[in-house]
C-alpha cells in the first residue's frame, strides 16, 4: 500500500487535531474530502464512472458479455472484478508491485458486491445456458489514500451507467434457441443500483476515528474498519484491516459512525448521478481534463 | 511550428488520450493482464504517433465523433465496437457551378437540363437508397445525368447487393456519366446522428434528407451562375417523400420522374415494378405458398428438417427441377422436385431450402418432354401408378429461398395478342428460366428482337415472375446480336474495360527505363522469333536456339512480362483474375487484359523491344537438359512468323539465315522430346477444329476448312510443354504449399467403355491399363481400306478424357497430368491470355528473387477460390467457343441451302445416330422418330451399340450420306438439322436432291 513517511511531530500535530474534532485540511471527523465523480467516460465499455476524492482518482469500466451461468446459480448472472494498480498513480506500483494490493482489493469487492445488492436474477438471459457476467475493471490513477471508498463509489456509479443492450431468444418449434440482439442502439437494460453499497473505511486515530483519511493521518492509525452500507443504513459486511489491535466498543462505535457516514453519502450520490444521466447530451464531458 | 500555447495544449490533451489509452487497453478483456503498470514507461510508438495525429486533427479543425454500435459474434458474444468518425468542413459539392467550394476538378454540370415535364429547370437528382437499388437499369442510361450519389446511399447499396454496387461504382468511374459521390457522411453540416427509436433506416432516409437540403441550401447561397439550379430527391418511399416535402425539399416518386421525361419514353420500359404496382397485375387467386422468413429456414436448416441446395431447373420439363444438396465430405444428394406448387417460385441457380416429402410420395424422375405453352394446360402433374418403386428418389418442395442469383436474361419477347397491350410475356433463350412478365409499350419494336429482362419479383399470387425491359441487344439472327447473347449466356464477362481498370495502365508512349534494364538480363542481341497461328496480335512466346562453344545448345523460351504491367490487387489485376481468360470466338477476341497490353506492350512483336520472362536450357544434342534457369529479360524479335512461313523457312534448304538455323535446332531437339514424351505414353488425341473463311466486309462465313497442323505447331508445343514441366517444377520447389498447377485426372474406366464397343465392332482390341497402354493401342489401330478409322477412333478417346483442371498444391495430393503424362503440369506461357499464368509468374518470380510477394499469393485457400473462377471461366470460354462454331456454321449453310455430305457414325443412340462431317469438323443428329410421322420400327442394341431401323443396322463407324440443312423453325434455337440419303430406308431417308423446297422440309421437320 502507499504510504508516506510522517515525522514524529507532524503524527503528534495530527492526532492532537484530531482530538479536537479538527483534521490537518481543516475537516472534522465525518466529513469526506472534495469528491468528483464522472460517468460514461470511456466510450468502449458498457458502462463507466471516473471519481476523485482528494488527490486519489479511480477509473471504472464495466464490461457486458454473455456467459454461461455458475452451475449453482443457474438463474443468475455474475460479477467479474479486477483491478488494476497502475504504476501512474504511485512508482511503487511498477513491475508486479501493485499486485498484491490489486487482489486485496477485487477480493474486498467480490465480498461487498454480492447477490444481497443486486438483482443478479436480471442478469440471467436463459436459465442454465446464457447469462450476462459483468467484467468490472478498477483501474487506480492516483493515490491519495481510502482506496476503498474511491472504488466503492465509482463502482456503484459505473454500474449505475452500465447499459447492456437488449437481447430476444427466439426459439423455433425444434427447441433450438438463438439470441438475438436489438437493432437499436438506444434499447437497453439499466441495472438497479438502489441497494448496491458504498463502503465506508473508518481509521482508529488515538482514542477517535475518522472517515476518509489521507495518507498522512493513516500512517498515524494502527487500524481502520471498512463499513459497507447501503442507502437504508443496513451493513452488508464488515471487515478490519491493519495491524493494531481495536476493543469491542470502539468497533460498535465505528461500525454505527459508519452506517450514519454511509447513509448520508448514498442520498447526494443518487441525486447526482440522475442529474447527470437527465442531462443526456448536453452533458460538458470533462474528462481527463478537469 | 507550434506556439507555445498549442504545445500546451497539445500536452495536455497528449495526457488525456494515453490516459484514455490505459482505460482502452484494461476494458478490453482479453490483454488486460499485460497491461499492469507498464505502459506509462513502454511508450508505445505507435500510440504516441496516433496521438500526435489527434493533437494534428484538432488544429486542422477537423472534429472527433464516435460512432458505436454492439454486434453479435460468430461465437455468440455481444461486444460493442466504438469507430472514431471525423467531420470535416473540406467536403465540396462537385458542383461546376459552384464557387465556394475550393474543389480541383468538378463533376456536376452547370447546365444541367434535361427534358422533364415536371422540372422545366436544370436540377441535379440525388436518388435514395432504394432507387438505386431497385433502378439501377435506369440509372445506367446514358440520358440520365448529373446524379449525386451519397455516401450513405453508397454504403447502403454495397451493404445489401454487391451486383448493384459493382454496376454504381462502374458508373461513378464513367466521366461522361457525370455521377458524383458526396460523402455526406463525413462534412460536418450533413452528418447525422442516430436517435432514440430510430430505426437505422430511418436514420438513413433522415441522412438523405438533410443532405438534399444542404445542396438545395448550398446551391442557392453559393454565388452560382446558373440561375435556379435545384436538387430532385428521387424516393419511393411514401413516407420518406412526405417527410421530404415538408421539409420543403423538390421530391419525386422515380416513376413520376421517369415518365415525366418526355423525349426519352424508352427509359419508362426500364423501370423496375415496385411493390404498388405489382399487385394490380396479378390476379387475386394464390397460387404459391408463402416462403418461410430466412431465419426460420436458418434454423430449419440448422436442425436438419430443412435442406439447403442449389436449384436446378430441368432443362426438358418445365414441371421439374432437382436441387443439389450437398452433405458432410464429399456425399452429395439429389432431391427431385415435381409441380409448380412443390417448385415454388423458385428459379435456375436459386440457392433454396428443401423439405423432404414422406417416402410415399416419393416420384421418378419423369422422362416427358414438356414445355411451358401458357396458363390454360393443367398444372399438375399426372401420376403414373405403374412407376417402378425402385426408381423413385428422394423428392421435396421448396420451403424458403436463400439466396437469389437472378441476373439479367436474354430472350426474346412474346407480343401480346391483345392490341394495345402494355403486357407481354417473354421467354428466355435459357429453357430451364420460366417465362418473364414484363411491361412495355414498345412490344412492336421489340418483336423479332433479342432482348434482355431483368426479374423484379415473384408474387405468390402471379404465374410468372415479374420483371423489365433492360435493354435490346439487337435483330434476331444477326451475327452481332447473336455473338451477344452467347457471351452472356456463358457468363463472359465481355463489358469495355472500366475508367479505374484502365488508370492502371501504363503512360504512352512507353519506352523501357535504364531502372528496367539494371533488374534484367539483356538477351536483346539474340535472334528471337514467334511462331503464331495467322493474323494473331497477342503473341506471348517467343523462341530462340543457339549453338554454345563447348558443341551444346542453349534453348530459350521467352514469355511476354505480363505480370510486370499487372501489379497484384490493383484494378486491372481484379478485372482480369475475375475474366480469367481471353475467349476467342469465330472472328471475335474477347480479351482478359486491354488491348494496350494484350497486343502491343506485352506483345512479342519482330523488331521491338520488348520485357520478357525467360526459360533458358542448355541442352546436348540428345536433347537432355544439362541446366535450367528462368531469368526477367529483355528481348527484340527478330521475326514473327506464322507456322506455315515457318515450317517453309525450315523447308527451304536455301535459306541459311540465323532465324532458319535456329528453327531449324528448335525443330531437331522437339522431335526428339515429342518422341521421348510419346515413350512416357502421352496420348495424341483429335479433334476436328474448324476456321472459317470470313468475308472481310460483310463478316459472314464463306469458306469453312478443318485446321492443319504442321510440323511446326508441335514444335511450339514441345516447347511451352518443356516451359511449362520446368516452371511447374520449380515454383513446387519453392512453394510446395501455394503453388498453381494444372493436373489432369486419370478418368474412371467405365468411361472407356464406348470405346471399347466401338473398337470391337472393328476388331480392333483398346487397352485403357494406361496412358501408355492406351497410346500405344491407338497407334497400332487401323482397319485396312479405312484410312480415317484411326481419327476417328482418336476423337472418341478424347470424349472419354476428364477436364484438365488448375488447382492450389497445398489442397491437394494427386499432380498427375494423365494426358501429357507428366508428373506435374503448370501455365507458364500465355500470359495475356489466361490468368493463371499470372499467377505462376508471379511465384516464379518471387522464387528466383526478381519480384515481391503479397499475402495473397501465398494463401492457399485464397488461390483455391481463384483456381474454382479460373477452372469455370475456363469451362465457360470453351463452351461460348463451341456456341460460337455452332452459330457460324449455321451461319454458313444458311447461305448455301441443303447440302448432300458424306461422314460417319460416330455414336448410336436409342432413337438416333450422331453422324461426324469430317469436311466440316460438323457433328449433327438423325433423328428417326419424328412427331408427324409414323414411327419406323427402330431396336437398339446397347452391347453393340448398334441400331436397328427397319432392315437396316447401324454400327459405330459406318459410312453414311446425308443432307445438311438449317433448322429456323425456332428462331431462338435455330440448329443443323441432318437427314439420311444413303443407305436407303424407306419412309426412313430422304431423296439426295437438293431439287427439294426448303420450306417444305422444314414443315416436315416440325
Amino acid at each position: 500500500m502507499a504510504t508516506v513517511q510522517v515525522s514524529e511531530a507532524e503524527k503528534v500535530y495530527i492526532l492532537h487535531g484530531i482530538r479536537d474534532d479538527l483534521r490537518a485540511d481543516g475537516r472534522g471527523c465525518e466529513d469526506y474530502r472534495h469528491m468528483e465523480i464522472e460517468t460514461d467516460v470511456v466510450s468502449n465499455t458498457d458502462g463507466s464512472a471516473r471519481v476523485t476524492l482528494g488527490h486519489t482518482a479511480v477509473l471504472v469500466g464495466i464490461k457486458a458479455e454473455i456467459g454461461k451461468p455458475r452451475p449453482l446459480v443457474p438463474n443468475e448472472g455474475y460479477l467479474e472484478f479486477f483491478v488494476d494498480c497502475s504504476a501512474n498513480a504511485t512508482p511503487e506500483f511498477e513491475g508486479r508491485g501493485g499486485e498484491e494490493l490489486g487482489i486485496e482489493l477485487s477480493n474486498m469487492l467480490y465480498k461487498v458486491f454480492n447477490k444481497h445488492c443486486l438483482d443478479l436474477r436480471s442478469l440471467c438471459i436463459s436459465e442454465g445456458e446464457h447469462c450476462w457476467l459483468l467484467y468490472v475493471d478498477v483501474l487506480l490513477l492516483q493515490c491519495d489514500g481510502n482506496l476503498y471508498d474511491a472504488i466503492s463509489v465509482a463502482v456503484k456509479a459505473a454500474l449505475f451507467n452500465t447499459k447492456i443492450p437488449r437481447v430476444h431468444i427466439s426459439a423455433d418449434e425444434d427447441g433450438g434457441k438463438e439470441i438475438e440482439l436489438s437493432d437499436d442502439p438506444y434499447d437497453c437494460m439499466r441495472v438497479d443500483v438502489e441497494n448496491v453499497p458504498c463502503i465506508v473505511t473508518l481509521c482508529k486515530i488515538g482514542h477517535r476515528h475518522v472517515v476518509d483519511a489521507t495518507l498522512q493521518e493513516k500512517a498515524c492509525s494502527v487500524a481502520s474498519v471498512l463499513v459497507s452500507v447501503t442507502h437504508s443504513g443496513s451493513v452488508t459486511c464488515t471487515r478490519k484491516v491493519g495491524g493494531g489491535s481495536l476493543d469491542p466498543e470502539s468497533i460498535f462505535e465505528m461500525i454505527e459512525a459508519g452506517k450514519r457516514v454511509g447513509k448520508s453519502l448514498h442520498a447526494p450520490l443518487m441525486k447526482l448521478l440522475q442529474q447527470e444521466e437527465s442531462l443526456g447530451k448536453r452533458r460538458q464531458k470533462v474528462g481527463f481534463l478537469g | 511550428i507550434l506556439t507555445k500555447t498549442q504545445l500546451h495544449f497539445s500536452r495536455r490533451i497528449m495526457t488525456k488520450k494515453l490516459n484514455q489509452k490505459f482505460a482502452v487497453k484494461i476494458n478490453t478483456g482479453k490483454t488486460r493482464r499485460e497491461f499492469i503498470g507498464s505502459i506509462w514507461q513502454r511508450r508505445n510508438h505507435r500510440e504516441f504517433t496516433h496521438v500526435l495525429h489527434l493533437v494534428y486533427l484538432v488544429f486542422v479543425g477537423i472534429m472527433l465523433k464516435s460512432k458505436t454500435f454492439v454486434k453479435k459474434t460468430r461465437s455468440g458474444g455481444v461486444i460493442k465496437v466504438v469507430r472514431e468518425h471525423y467531420l470535416r468542413d473540406d467536403i465540396w459539392c462537385g458542383s461546376e457551378a459552384c464557387s465556394e467550394c475550393k474543389q480541383d476538378s468538378t463533376v456536376l454540370q452547370t447546365d444541367a437540363s434535361i427534358e422533364s415535364s415536371l422540372c422545366s429547370y436544370p436540377h441535379y437528382l440525388l436518388p435514395d437508397s432504394n432507387v438505386v437499388l431497385h433502378q439501377i437499369d435506369v440509372l445506367e442510361h446514358p440520358v440520365i445525368q448529373n446524379v449525386i450519389i451519397l455516401q450513405t446511399v453508397v454504403q447502403e447499396v454495397r451493404h445489401r447487393s454487391a451486383p448493384v454496387y459493382k454496376r454504381l461504382k462502374d458508373i461513378l468511374h464513367e466521366k461522361e456519366k457525370h455521377f458524383y459521390t458526396f460523402t455526406n457522411e463525413h462534412r460536418r453540416e450533413t452528418f447525422v446522428e442516430r436517435e432514440p427509436g430510430e430505426s437505422a433506416n430511418d436514420r438513413n432516409d433522415r441522412a438523405i434528407r438533410v443532405a438534399a437540403k444542404w445542396y438545395s441550401q448550398h446551391l442557392n447561397t453559393a454565388e452560382t451562375q446558373a440561375e435556379g439550379l435545384k436538387v430532385v430527391l428521387l424516393t419511393n418511399d411514401q413516407g420518406n417523400k412526405q417527410k421530404a416535402e415538408e421539409g420543403g425539399l423538390l421530391v419525386f416518386k422515380c416513376e413520376e420522374y421517369i415518365k415525366s421525361l418526355i423525349a426519352n419514353p424508352e427509359l419508362v420500359d426500364l423501370l423496375a415494378l415496385s411493390n404498388d404496382d405489382k399487385n394490380e397485375i396479378t390476379s387475386s387467386k394464390v397460387l404459391y405458398p408463402e416462403h418461410l422468413p430466412l431465419s426460420r429456414v436458418q434454423a430449419g436448416i440448422k436442425s436438419g428438417s430443412y435442406l439447403q441446395g442449389t436449384f436446378r431447373a430441368s432443362r426438358d420439363n418445365y414441371l421439374e427441377a432437382t436441387v443439389f444438396v450437398q452433405g458432410e465430405g464429399d456425399t452429395s444428394t439429389e432431391v427431385i422436385l415435381q409441380g409448380l406448387q412443390h417448385l415454388n417460385r423458385a428459379v435456375h441457380q436459386d440457392v433454396v431450402a428443401v423439405q423432404l416429402l414422406p417416402r410415399e410420395q416419393w416420384v421418378a424422375p419423369s422422362s416427358v418432354v414438356m414445355q411451358d405453352e401458357g396458363a390454360g394446360k393443367d398444372d399438375g402433374v399426372e401420376e403414373d401408378e405403374e412407376e417402378k418403386v425402385s426408381s423413385r428418389k428422394p423428392t421435396g418442395k421448396v420451403v424458403g429461398i436463400i439466396k437469389r442469383n437472378w441476373r439479367p436474361f436474354c430472350g426474346m419477347l412474346n407480343v401480346s395478342q391483345i392490341k394495345e397491350s402494355t403486357r407481354h410475356l417473354f421467354t428466355p433463350a435459357d429453357r430451364r428460366i420460366p417465362r418473364i412478365r414484363v411491361e412495355t409499350r414498345q412490344s412492336s419494336t421489340l418483336a423479332g428482337q433479342r432482348i434482355m429482362v431483368a426479374i423484379d419479383g415473384w408474387p405468390k399470387d402471379s404465374r410468372y415472375p415479374n420483371g423489365h425491359f433492360v435493354r435490346s441487344l439487337g435483330g434476331a439472327g444477326e451475327k452481332d446480336t447473336e455473338e451477344e447473347v452467347l457471351l452472356l449466356e456463358h457468363d463472359v464477362p465481355h463489358q469495355a474495360f472500366s475508367q479505374a481498370v484502365l488508370s492502371f495502365l501504363p503512360q504512352m508512349p512507353w519506352v523501357i527505363t535504364p531502372e528496367d534494364m539494371k533488374q534484367r538480363e539483356d538477351l536483346r542481341s539474340l535472334t528471337v522469333c514467334s511462331v503464331d497461328p495467322p493474323g494473331c496480335t497477342d503473341i506471348d512466346d517467343a523462341l530462340h536456339c543457339r549453338e554454345l562453344e563447348n558443341g551444346n545448345l542453349e534453348v530459350g523460351v521467352h514469355i511476354a512480362d505480363v505480370s510486370h504491367f499487372i501489379r497484384p490487387g490493383n484494378a486491372l489485376d481484379k478485372e482480369a483474375a475475375n475474366r480469367g481468360t481471353t475467349v476467342y470466338l469465330c472472328g471475335k477476341r474477347i480479351d482478359m487484359v486491354p488491348e494496350l497490353l494484350s497486343s502491343n506492350l506485352c506483345s512479342l512483336r519482330s523488331n521491338v523491344e520488348r520485357l520478357a520472362f525467360s526459360c533458358i536450357w542448355e541442352m546436348n544434342n540428345k536433347a537432355e537438359i544439362l541446366k535450367t534457369r528462368f531469368t526477367k529479360s529483355v528481348i527484340n524479335s527478330k521475326a514473327s512468323l506464322t507456322y506455315a512461313e515457318a515450317q517453309m523457312r525450315i523447308d527451304d534448304t536455301s535459306l541459311n539465315d540465323d532465324v532458319t538455323k535456329s528453327l531449324r535446332g528448335l525443330n531437331k531437339l522437339a522431335k526428339i522430346f515429342k518422341r521421348k514424351r510419346i515413350e512416357k505414353g502421352a496420348l495424341t488425341l483429335s479433334s476436328l477444329e474448324v476456321r472459317f473463311h470470313i468475308d472481310s466486309e460483310t463478316h459472314d462465313p464463306i469458306e469453312l476448312q478443318t485446321k492443319e497442323l504442321l510440323e511446326t505447331n508441335s514444335m511450339v508445343e514441345e516447347f511451352m510443354l518443356l516451359a511449362n514441366i520446368s516452371v511447374a517444377q520449380k515454383i513446387y520447389d519453392e512453394f510446395s504449399e501455394c503453388a498453381l498447377l494444372r493436373k489432369h485426372p486419370a478418368p474412371p474406366l467405365s468411361n472407356y467403355d464406348i470405346l471399347f464397343k466401338a473398337a470391337k465392332s472393328k476388331n480392333v482390341e483398346i487397352h485403357t491399363d494406361s496412358a501408355k497402354a492406351l497410346a500405344d493401342s491407338l497407334d497400332v489401330a487401323r482397319v485396312d481400306g479405312f484410312p480415317y478409322f484411326n481419327t476417328l477412333l482418336r476423337i472418341l478417346a478424347t470424349r472419354c478424357m476428364m477436364q484438365a483442371v488448375y488447382f492450389c498444391s497445398g489442397m491437394d495430393s494427386d499432380f498427375h497430368h494423365y494426358g501429357l503424362a507428366s508428373p506435374i503440369y503448370t501455365h507458364f506461357t500465355s500470359p495475356i491470355r489466361r490468368y493463371a499464368d499470372i499467377i505462376v509468374h508471379r511465384l516464379l518470380a518471387v522464387a528466383i528473387g526478381a519480384d515481391s510477394t503479397y499475402p495473397d499469393l501465398m494463401d492457399k485457400h485464397k488461390q483455391s477460390v481463384l483456381c474454382n473462377n479460373l477452372n469455370y471461366r475456363h469451362k465457360m470460354s470453351q463452351y461460348a467457343q463451341r456456341a460460337s462454331v455452332a452459330f457460324h456454321t449455321q451461319l454458313f449453310f444458311k447461305n448455301r441451302g441443303i447440302l448432300n455430305e458424306e461422314g460417319y457414325v460416330l455414336f448410336v443412340r436409342k432413337n438416333a445416330i450422331i453422324v461426324l462431317i469430317p469436311k466440316f469438323g460438323l457433328e449433327g443428329t438423325v433423328f428417326f422418330d419424328s412427331k408427324d410421322k409414323a414411327a419406323p420400327c427402330v431396336v437398339f442394341d446397347e452391347e453393340g451399340p448398334t441400331l436397328t431401323v427397319e432392315q437396316h443396322t447401324f454400327h459405330i463407324f459406318d459410312k453414311v450420306k446425308v443432307t445438311i440443312s438449317l433448322d429456323a423453325s425456332n428462331i431462338q434455337h435455330q440448329k443443323i438439322r441432318m437427314s439420311l440419303v444413303h443407305p436407303v430406308i424407306p419412309g426412313v431417308s430422304v431423296p439426295a436432291s437438293d431439287a427439294e423446297p426448303q420450306a417444305k422440309k422444314l414443315k416436315v421437320d416440325r
